[in-house]
């Protein structure tokens, strides 16, 4: 009984090491389609390979044996000298041309196997998304170790691509971000980019029995764009990319052995979930980071404008006493009544930090909240002065820029304006513009 | 009534809404093709297999409407997710589409795989959407596809307008004041729409070429919008019949991989036969281009031949060696001198010197080979020839890029591109720099 469950989880382990390694060469090679913006060859030639391989197997070639990996190489790059023939000689659109020449070789390879299907053990439904429960049981022995073929195969072929990138490297950034670079400094672009035409059919045809012809491109692809949403170099992404096509495969796996369905299409699902959670947790513009910047800036200008909002009243108060002298503190109160949640909100906040504090059911500002809303005041009154000066704006336009641009001015740019606009003091409508402050100076530089 | 008889009514229908399919596929990829949008379907192509399998859950009958309803909505589905990705992401459109098409299709096999192994009654039915099989059509799906097909050809025919302007010049039509994404938008849909209905004929994995190939084939043989949209039609539907009638015949072969490839036969056939930007018919003005230009080179030497010789006669030879390999640059020269021969025999610009006079000149020529002489009009070509060239070496010696641009390899005489009081001007520098 022990026997039977190790080697049935022996079954198991062979199928996710297949699928992770499969996965890991298709990454690798992915990344650099993604960055060369040629991700949709990638899918016309994981398509196309079907022929290749299916004559090789008619020609007596074994699955996964050398003379299937030149048939599907050959089949490959015809594919891609066939669209590029259809562009120069019938100028075709790129886009166009790929897809007659992708989907008239896939159709021919399918018509084949349902022609010889007879003769082959091939299968459509095998081409179309693979049969990795099935690969554990075709194995060859080597060092007494039962290895699957398919394994067997897929290593070979992740080594000679992993080495491939490795020796290239250099070459490849530089071909991917500046072509005419490379050119210039005498490296054959046109010769590396039909190797990395031919990489591609490599991975495919790795790939070809654990998950058919077509869910290829999400291996190619996914892991790739869902790592360069995560890092910025190319080696890293590579790196990230293999990471992430290894956990999709082996998750993958196991989710569609739990929910008992193809292996391969739950690992393209698996890497599409990936590819989500990247774009949402990504560090520098993922979905919630760019939420988070937003709201955090959004906060910002809600206590600013309290801030400054109150400021102006004091500032009121003080030029018409007499309507102000009985309860000025009121009179303050009274112009920031807070509306809605969020200012509310604010002021709470503003309150604990010990900018202001509560008055006669109101609020007054303490000595650092009137410190910084007379450095935004001050921001917006030398911007209005230098629209007014420079920009030739009628009065009542000089307002809404100030607003926003009040909360993004430095101390250095704010001596700037003022040296700009002479220290006249006032601003175009006339009201005067609040000094520097000193504590806030000091902080900024 | 002779041969009708022999097919069943019912496959008979069915050929006539496959036929509807293709033709409305034609139509409508066409202006996907001239928009530049040909390989967005195939996104959406490969997302109704979700919505298929989806719809098939729920229903719990494999019943076509209900199946074509939920392949749609996936279709629109998959597009949004896609403009969405390019939206709020830095992936690129063209990774963002291959991701859309890997994972709904991994996500399809998924649920049709799941399906199948829980046995769920008419699950393994839904393998047919992957590579297409009209025999299970009834006759009432057959006229709902050739009604939606009917539909979305009207649709075009309203928009057609729009939808042209937008495909051959998108800021123009922005800058008019079209709303050019809404119709960006409409023609898309359009397309997924026939990708849906186009499902049961060509299957998900192979549908696209239903709205790629016929129009890229179409192209092939006109300049005109209307003339394309109709022959992708016509080549659609043909497509459309093939695959339907030898799917039928054969056991075992799936409509789709024959529809394609019978599409891509036409295409093969256009490709190189078109008459106007077909490959062969190419060939053949650059070949007629290349021996127009031997001949001219062969008359010319013939010309100073003769005026050299005494006797006025010349020989095959001489003139080869005169004029080295340069007859036709890039080709083999002999064969292009014989045939370039050949033609100013035929047209009569060169003849062979008569008998009576061949013999009294033998004794100073080789035994055995032949003279030659040019005929009066062969000299007045040679003539012209040589004037238009000297004409043409002083436009380009003295004149801008503009004057250049005439120039063309068959040799136009200057004064019909050229205004006279320019041609003038030309030839008094090119004499004054010349002194």
């Amino acid at each position: 009984m022990a026997l039977l469950v190790s080697e049935w989880g022996a079954m198991h382990a062979w199928a996710i090491a297949t699928a992770a390694v499969v996965s890991a060469g298709c990454a690798l090679v992915g990344t650099l389609l993604v960055v060369r913006r040629m991700s949709l060859v990638g899918d016309a030639i994981s398509h196309a390979v079907l022929p290749g391989i299916v004559l090789a197997v008619l020609a007596g070639g074994r699955p996964g044996g050398v003379l299937v990996l030149v048939g599907a190489v050959a089949a490959g790059l015809l594919t891609v000298w066939l669209t590029q023939l259809l562009s120069t000689q019938g100028g075709l659109a790129e886009d166009a041309g790929t897809g007659v020449v992708f989907t008239t070789l896939f159709a021919l390879g399918v018509v084949i196997v349902t022609a010889a299907a007879s003769r082959i053990d091939l299968d459509p439904t095998c081409v179309l998304y693979g049969v990795l429960e099935l690969v554990p049981f075709d194995t060859v022995e080597i060092a007494g170790v039962n290895v699957p073929r398919a394994m067997l195969t897929a290593t070979v072929v992740f080594l000679l691509l992993a080495s491939a990138a490795w020796l290239t490297w250099k070459t490849q950034v530089l071909t991917a971000f500046d072509p005419d670079a490379a050119r210039a400094v005498g490296v054959p672009v046109g010769f590396v980019t039909t190797g990395l035409m031919a990489a591609t059919a490599l991975a495919t045809v790795a790939s070809f029995e654990a998950v058919g012809a077509i869910l290829v491109v999400a291996m190619l692809v996914v892991p790739a764009s869902a790592a360069e949403l995560l890092v910025h170099r190319l080696h890293h992404m590579a790196f990230v990319a293999i990471a992430l096509a290894v956990a999709g495969a082996v998750i993958g796996y196991m989710a569609a052995w739990y929910f008992n369905t193809s292996a391969a299409g739950m690992m393209a699902v698996v890497l599409g979930l990936e590819y989500l959670v990247a774009a949402v947790v990504a560090p520098d513009d993922g979905i919630l980071s760019r939420v988070v910047r937003r709201l955090g800036l959004a906060w910002r200008v809600l206590c600013e404008d309290r801030l400054a909002a109150m400021w102006r009243a004091e500032e009121a108060a003080a030029i018409q006493p007499a309507t102000a002298s009985a309860d000025a503190p009121a009179s303050t109160t009274s112009q920031v009544r807070p509306r809605g949640f969020s200012q509310q909100l604010a002021l709470r906040w503003l309150a604990f930090s010990g900018r202001i504090a509560a008055v006669n059911g109101g609020w007054k500002l303490l000595v650092q909240g009137r410190e910084e809303a007379g450095v935004i005041v001050r921001s917006h009154r030398l911007w209005e002065a230098w629209l007014g000066r420079h920009a030739d704006l009628p009065l009542d336009h000089l307002h809404p820029p100030a607003e926003w641009v009040e909360h993004h001015l430095g101390a250095s740019v704010r001596n700037r304006i003022e040296a700009d606009v002479g220290r006249q003091g006032s601003d175009p409508h006339g009201r005067t513009i609040p000094p520097e402050s000193e504590v806030k100076a000091e902080v900024e530089a | 009534m002779i041969a009708l008889p022999t097919i069943p009514y019912n496959t008979l229908v069915v050929a006539a809404g496959v036929a509807a399919v293709g033709f409305a596929a034609g139509v409508v990829g066409s202006l996907g093709v001239l928009r530049k949008r040909a390989l967005v379907g195939d996104a959406a192509a490969h997302a109704t297999l979700v919505g298929v399998a989806a719809a098939f859950l729920m229903t719990g009958r494999r019943d076509l409407p209900a199946l074509l309803l939920g392949a749609f909505v996936a279709a629109v589905g998959s597009l949004g997710v896609l403009v969405l990705i390019r939206r709020v992401t830095r992936t690129r459109d063209d990774a963002a589409t291959a991701i859309v098409l890997g994972v709904s299709f991994g996500l399809g096999i998924t649920l049709v795989s799941g399906i199948t192994a829980r046995g769920i009654p008419g699950g393994a039915g839904l393998e047919q959407f992957l590579l297409g099989h009209t025999a299970a059509l009834t006759a009432s799906d057959a006229v709902l596809l050739a009604g939606v097909s009917a539909a979305a050809v009207l649709l075009l025919a309203i928009g057609l307008k729009e939808a042209t302007l937008v495909a051959f010049d998108a800021a123009f039509a922005a800058a008019s004041g079209w709303p050019v994404g809404m119709i960006d938008y409409a023609l898309v849909t359009l397309v997924a729409v026939m990708v849906v209905v186009g499902l049961p004929a060509a299957g998900a994995v192979l549908v696209t070429a239903l709205v790629v190939i016929p129009p890229v084939a179409a192209r092939q043989w006109t300049d005109r919008v209307t003339t394309m949209l109709v022959l992708a039609g016509c080549f659609g539907l043909v497509a459309g019949l093939v695959g339907v009638g030898l799917s039928a015949a054969v056991p075992r072969l799936s409509t789709g991989p024959v529809v394609v490839l019978v599409a891509s036969a036409i295409f093969v056939v256009s490709f190189f036969g078109s008459p106007s930007r077909g490959w062969l018919a190419r060939w053949r003005r650059q070949r007629a281009v290349a021996q127009g230009w031997a001949e001219g080179r062969i008359i010319e030497a013939a010309l100073h031949a003769m005026q050299a010789s005494s006797s006025g006669y010349f020989t095959r030879q001489s003139i080869e060696s005169r004029l080295g390999t340069a007859v036709a640059p890039g080709r083999s020269s002999t064969m292009a001198s014989s045939r370039a021969w050949r033609g100013l025999l035929l047209r009569h610009a060169i003849e062979p010197a008569p008998a009576s006079e061949a013999s009294a000149l033998a004794n100073d020529s080789s035994q055995g080979i032949s003279l030659w002489r040019l005929t009066e009009q062969g000299k007045a070509e040679a003539v012209e020839r040589a004037r238009r060239l000297a004409l043409w070496g002083d436009v380009l010696a003295v004149a801008s890029g503009d004057a250049r641009a005439f120039l063309t390899i068959d040799l136009p005489p200057p004064e019909a591109v050229l205004d006279a009081a320019r041609l003038h001007a030309i030839r008094a520098a090119a004499a004054a720099s010349g002194s």
